[in-house]
């Protein structure tokens, strides 16, 4: 009974780690990185780890989970409350419904479906905070946001890659 | 051996479509309450203010256990990066520091003057401001707000208003103050609107942010003599800074806009100070006053 239960709360953890990960991403998201030059721009973590898991395990991460995430990700960003989550639901569900063009692909594809999603999501915050402000925003950052996070693609989905090979494979 | 298989094919079949419509069910149950979270946001936003302070203060400690190695790894790497250029830095501080002896001689007889001034008018003295010294432990890095989440709240004695500063540079102020941290909106964040005033030429400009790392000087005169190299501080118009607190340095002139170096070194702040001007303009916060002005809007 007592080995059934630790079967059942590793199971529990394991199911867990798409969103706790992905709920570390956004945090870090925000920390003071000792990283020079990059001028105040931290790249979307979060919409990567949404991205991805949203390929490879939507199952472990469901629509109320993406809204938790999009929520935290407006709370500490200083975004209006509801934006992220209405936009990594909108963005979620269209991966979602692309996804067999990314299975068993090659990752520059999935790389380059990320690109997409990146500048959707960059435009799609840049129209909303514009008309909610009243003037147009400079680009300028937007795009500097877009470049770091599509740059950077690779490290954070390698780090995904090696946590699920470890903790989610044998399921 | 063909009936029961029809039967869990069927079963089957009717989970995995229930399952289908669980998903667009909860899928659009969310859409629809991100959405309506978006437009409450944007009718009430004290209420959302208020809700992320108890939130943020909620999760601080967690961001503050991994804000603490990344701050040490700051640390280390800016000592390595003294040593390094520790002969340069000698010779430069040793220039520095024969032209400071001048000026503190130069200090030290206006000190005496003033003293004997303010003796003949019966001058009072203005109290010591209060001050909280602050960690940073989040940067919300994104490409439309620039702010710092700090680990000083009300319980400290900060309340919104707050001027956040490095060093003798002003940074931002305080826009929301929890209970056991703040956030603090850099002079760099696009809400940023900053009444300031050039020094030698004495001329009158508001310091705009504009989300990247320089702000430009707006509502200059038509007879105004800016130089680039020109310091910018705080004009003490508005009642949310004293006047003469150092903010930057004109750096060059774009666009027809004259752009602003801050005197800090906004990428990379981990420290600051929060003074207390006791001054009241200051507690008024750009990002809920244009949201709520928005959502009246006819």
């Amino acid at each position: 009974m007592s080995f059934s239960f630790l079967q059942k709360s590793g199971q529990l953890i394991r199911h867990a780690l798409p969103f706790g990960i992905t709920m570390v991403f956004i945090g870090v998201s925000v920390l003071v990185l000792p990283v020079p030059y990059l001028g105040g721009i931290a790249p979307m973590l979060g919409l990567v780890a949404v991205y991805y898991w949203a390929i490879y395990r939507p199952d472990l991460l469901r629509p109320f989970f993406v809204f938790l995430l999009g929520l935290l990700n407006d709370f500490l960003h200083l975004l209006p409350i509801g934006l992220s989550a209405l936009l990594f639901l909108a963005l979620y569900q269209l991966v979602l419904s692309q996804r067999r063009l990314f299975i068993g692909q090659a990752f520059p594809l999935v790389w380059i479906g990320f690109v997409v999603v990146a500048l959707i999501a960059s435009l799609t915050q840049w129209g909303v905070m514009s008309l909610g402000g009243g003037q147009g925003l400079s680009l300028q950052p937007v795009f500097l946001q877009f470049l770091l996070t599509v740059f950077l693609f690779p490290l954070p989905v390698w780090l995904l890659i090696l946590l699920q090979r470890a903790f989610l494979t044998q399921e | 051996m063909l009936a029961p298989k029809r039967q869990s094919g069927w079963v089957y079949t009717a989970a995995l479509s229930w399952r289908a419509v669980v998903h667009r069910f909860s899928y659009a149950l969310f859409l629809s309450l991100s959405l309506g979270l978006l437009v409450f946001g944007h009718a009430r936003p004290v209420v959302m203010q208020n809700a992320r302070s108890q939130i943020i203060d909620t999760i601080a400690p967690a961001l503050d256990v991994v804000a603490r190695p990344l701050a040490l790894v700051e640390t280390v790497t800016a000592r390595v990066q003294s040593y390094r250029s520790l002969l340069d830095e000698n010779a430069r501080l040793r220039t520095e520091n024969a032209g400071l002896v001048r000026w503190q001689n130069a200090a030290l007889a206006l000190e005496d003057e003033n003293k004997e001034l303010r003796g003949l008018l019966h001058y009072k003295a203005e109290p010591a401001l209060a001050f909280v010294t602050a960690r940073v432990i989040a940067d919300t890095g994104g490409a439309f707000v620039r702010s710092l989440i700090v680990t000083a709240g009300r319980q400290d004695g900060v309340r919104e208003g707050m001027a956040a500063m490095t060093g003798d540079a002003l940074v931002g102020r305080v826009i929301e103050a929890g209970e056991w941290t703040s956030r603090i909106l850099l002079i760099t964040d696009m809400n940023s609107r900053l009444p300031v005033v050039l020094m030698g030429t004495g001329d009158h400009a508001i310091l705009a942010g504009d989300n990247t790392g320089k702000p430009h000087l707006l509502y200059l005169s038509q007879e105004a003599d800016v130089k680039v190299g020109a310091r910018v501080m705080t004009s003490g118009h508005g009642g949310i800074f004293p006047p003469n607190v150092p903010v930057g340095i004109v750096s060059r002139f774009e666009h027809g806009e004259f752009e602003v170096t801050p005197l800090a070194s906004m990428g990379r702040i981990n420290q600051v100070r929060l003074i207390d001007f006791n001054l009241t303009g200051g507690a008024f916060n750009p990002i809920a006053a244009k949201m709520q002005a928005a959502s009246f809007a006819p």
